[in-house]
């Protein structure tokens, strides 16, 4: 009983605190601590979500991502670091066996440190490039501010990001109020494989911007690493697994100081911002929003109940999810979707121009069909499909297969006999009218055998007769 | 150099509170040309204005090349920028390519390229490719920026497009509706009532012939006389296994006639051999 007790004081302490879907441990990586300070609001405002964070410097012995083959963390965010490399308990293979085993790490960059090798080449791993020259920095010299970076132009100022596709739902869109503005000081840009669809870029630079090295293209830059929209300015991953992995280009955007920096535009392409007035920075906000994307307060979705009957001549069969159907029978397919939203589950809906597919496939999907709402609960979304069944016997799987940038994937399958019909199954041969003259043959056949019987036992000989030809006939 | 340009914002800060920074990015004699494969001499040439885009559209076909000179200044005195970019938009997609120009100390910038420099996105472009121009560098200069011509990508009509395949990404798929077979099909009801009226034709002309060639039944009565029992139950159990028969075709399924079959059956055997005795009786007595 007692034991009961505490489990469940245990789960509601959990309640209360785990606002992130996947749990609340929290490794900060910082090699000075004094540093933290600069960061105090941003800390302050992850505590506040529930994070439960641990600070550590990359050198101290004790740091470990893994604790007896299990993480230690649910996720990490790195601080950029002044020494060149992390300290052999944050390798890249950890890193990566961190983000396999489910873990979610934020990184930040800082142009003013160089990014330590073994990160350069854990990025590279997730055809993630940045700049070859290891001081290389955003500037434009249209999106600039002009309070702070008068001369040097490198406190990049970028609007709010729209969505990345119009099918694609935006969360980094803040209230969704014109105007507001992010700051990008002094930021390492990255350009990403084409190859990748698990990359997305969150934040893109602006058209006239351009990544350059301040030490050796000092008179003007022949051969960018990247430019404009090309450059991306905070990069995400999403794993097959769902983990999740952000690259912040600029470390400074964290901190207090552009938290609420006041910035006022240069003037921009084509003479746009001339009068641009002096407004506070949107970065706090914008940045607990990839924070939270990144460690799955937002964008996180999950399968409730699943469903599938017969339902022939739209009367709903009483056996649920049988292992069994035949060919051509009428069936009904539903899935229950939630979506994590900051503290709790609401309903899933999915963007206008999206669709959540239902695929009915043996190898290869012979349906792929729409799932439309059926009804909503208060945190969940029911959708639903009804279909004929293919007329090919054999093994197949109802298959949800949503993955979406900015979401996290969903792959379910249920798997499923289609048998074909049994011999009472089809159409009786009377039904047919091809098989008419058959079966009014064995009718002439039954009547013929019957009246032949009875000739048989009952005819009386007629006397013979002969014809004028001599012959006998009867 | 370098004294130079933080000086001049400092100098400039100084004097923001009388007026306004005014100088500004800006370029001179610049000249743009299309120069074809082979011949020595510019298939076309034209000067560019900084501020307004050249009317036509310029043609730039598969072997060509085009070539911009221009001298950038600010100022009015002519200086390298940090940033001299020839940006080409496709009007469709937004989709841009950049061309950096390589600029001289003297701030003489050149930059050229032919077909096979731009992406393969850009070839396809329906409508000609926007070609803006920056130029830009650090401090308080204004920037400059200027729509300058309109590029028209005429690629060779007779060498295939390369092409382009879609990176995956994940999205929306197509919807696939299974194609079922379509159901088998009977010929025409009219030829199949045809057949069947002429194979049931064939009844009453079998009893016609039989009724010709002197059949009767006259004899029924002296047989049931006979052996009314036999006679009877053989007749009827031959009815009763076409009965069977027609039930296994309706709805029985084999375990339920099997069991029936073998009743009647016997009856038939037992029944049979006494009444085909009498007809036998009948036959030796010479009446048949």
């Amino acid at each position: 009983m007692r034991w009961l007790l505490s489990f469940l004081l245990l789960g509601l302490l959990s309640v209360v605190h785990a606002v992130s879907s996947s749990g609340s441990k929290l490794l900060v990586v910082l090699e000075e601590l004094a540093d933290k300070t600069k960061y105090s609001k941003y800390l302050a405002d992850l505590e506040s979500r529930g994070f439960k964070t641990t600070i550590e410097s990359p050198k101290a012995e004790k740091i470990a991502l893994f604790e007896l083959g299990e993480r230690a963390y649910d996720h990490v965010l790195l601080l950029p670091a002044k020494s060149k490399g992390l300290g052999p308990n944050l390798t890249p293979k950890l890193l990566l066996d961190f983000i396999n085993a489910g873990g979610n790490i934020l990184l930040t960059l800082d142009s003013s440190h160089p990014t330590p090798s073994a990160l350069v080449s854990l990025l590279l791993e997730l055809d993630i490039h940045l700049p070859t020259d290891r001081n290389a920095l955003v500037v434009d010299h249209f999106n600039f501010d002009t309070l702070s970076a008068a001369e040097k132009h490198d406190v990049v100022l970028v609007p709010r990001p729209d969505a990345l596709r119009p099918d694609v739902k935006n969360f980094f869109k803040g209230a969704g109020e014109d105007g507001e503005i992010i700051a990008f000081p002094r930021g390492v840009g990255q350009t990403l494989g084409n190859t990748s669809p698990l990359l997305t870029p969150i934040l893109r630079a602006p058209r006239t911007a351009y990544s350059y090295n301040p030490k050796d293209d000092v008179e003007g830059v022949d051969d960018p690493f990247a430019v404009g929209t090309q450059l991306s300015l905070i990069t995400t991953l999403q794993a097959r697994n769902s983990a999740r992995f952000t690259v912040i280009g600029a470390a400074e955007m964290l901190e207090d100081a552009w938290f609420d920096a006041k910035v006022k535009r240069s003037v921009g392409l084509g003479g746009v911002g001339s009068g641009a007035k002096q407004v506070k920075t949107a970065n706090q906000a914008f940045v607990k929003e990839v924070t939270g994307w990144t460690f799955n307060e937002i964008g996180v979705l999950k399968v409730g109940k699943i469903e599938h009957y017969l339902n022939e001549d739209g009367v709903k069969s009483n056996v649920t999810n049988p292992k069994i159907y035949r060919v051509k029978n009428d069936v009904t397919y539903n899935i229950e979707l939630s979506e994590y939203s900051w503290d709790h589950w609401v309903p899933f809906t999915p963007p206008t121009g999206d669709v959540v597919q239902l695929e009915f496939s043996m190898l290869s999907p012979f349906h792929r069909l729409p799932l439309k709402v059926a009804s909503t609960t208060k945190t969940s979304t029911i959708y639903t499909a009804s279909f004929k069944l293919p007329d090919q016997h054999g093994i197949f799987n109802f298959k949800v297969n949503y993955k979406r940038p900015f979401l996290s994937n969903i792959e379910e399958k249920n798997t499923v006999t289609v048998r074909h019909f049994a011999h009472d199954e089809w159409p009786r041969s009377w039904v047919i009218s091809g098989a008419w003259p058959w079966i009014a043959g064995i009718g002439a056949t039954v009547t013929g055998w019957v009246a032949f019987v009875a000739l048989w036992l009952w005819s009386k000989p007629v006397p013979l007769k002969l014809t004028t030809s001599g012959k006998k006939i009867q | 150099m370098r004294f130079l340009r933080s000086l001049i914002p400092s100098l400039l800060v100084l004097g923001a509170g009388v007026a306004d920074a005014a100088s500004s990015w800006n370029f001179d004699e610049a000249v743009i040309s299309v120069i074809g494969k082979g011949n020595t001499g510019a298939a076309f040439k034209d000067k560019l204005s900084d501020n307004a885009p050249l009317a036509k559209p310029v043609t730039l076909n598969a072997a060509d090349t085009l070539k911009i000179i221009l001298t950038a200044t600010e100022n009015g005195k002519a200086k390298r920028p940090h940033q001299a970019f020839l940006l080409l938009r496709d009007q469709d997609t937004g989709l841009e390519a950049t061309f950096p120009l390589s600029v001289k100390e003297t701030g003489k910038g050149k930059v050229d390229f032919s077909q096979k420099d731009l992406p393969v996105q850009l070839l396809s472009s329906s409508q000609p490719l926007r070609a803006t121009l920056l130029l830009a560098s650090f401090g308080s200069s204004q920037a400059f920026s200027n729509h300058i011509f309109n590029l028209d990508v005429k690629p060779d009509p007779n060498a295939p497009l390369p092409k382009y395949e879609k990176p995956l990404r994940y999205g929306k798929l197509e919807e696939i509706n299974h194609i079922f077979r379509a159901d088998p099909k009977s010929g025409p009801k009219i030829v199949s009532l045809f057949f069947v009226l002429a194979v049931l034709a064939t009844v009453p002309v079998l009893l016609g012939t039989w009724l010709y060639l002197g059949a009767n039944l006259d004899h029924l009565s002296k047989a049931v006389g006979a052996a009314p029992i036999s006679h009877s139950l053989f007749f009827g159990s031959i009815l009763a296994m076409e009965g069977i028969f027609y039930l296994y075709y309706y709805n029985w399924t084999l375990f339920e006639t099997l069991p029936a079959a073998g009743v009647v059956g016997l009856v038939a055997f037992l029944s049979g051999s006494k009444a085909l005795s009498e007809v036998q009786s009948r036959r030796l007595a010479g009446e048949r």
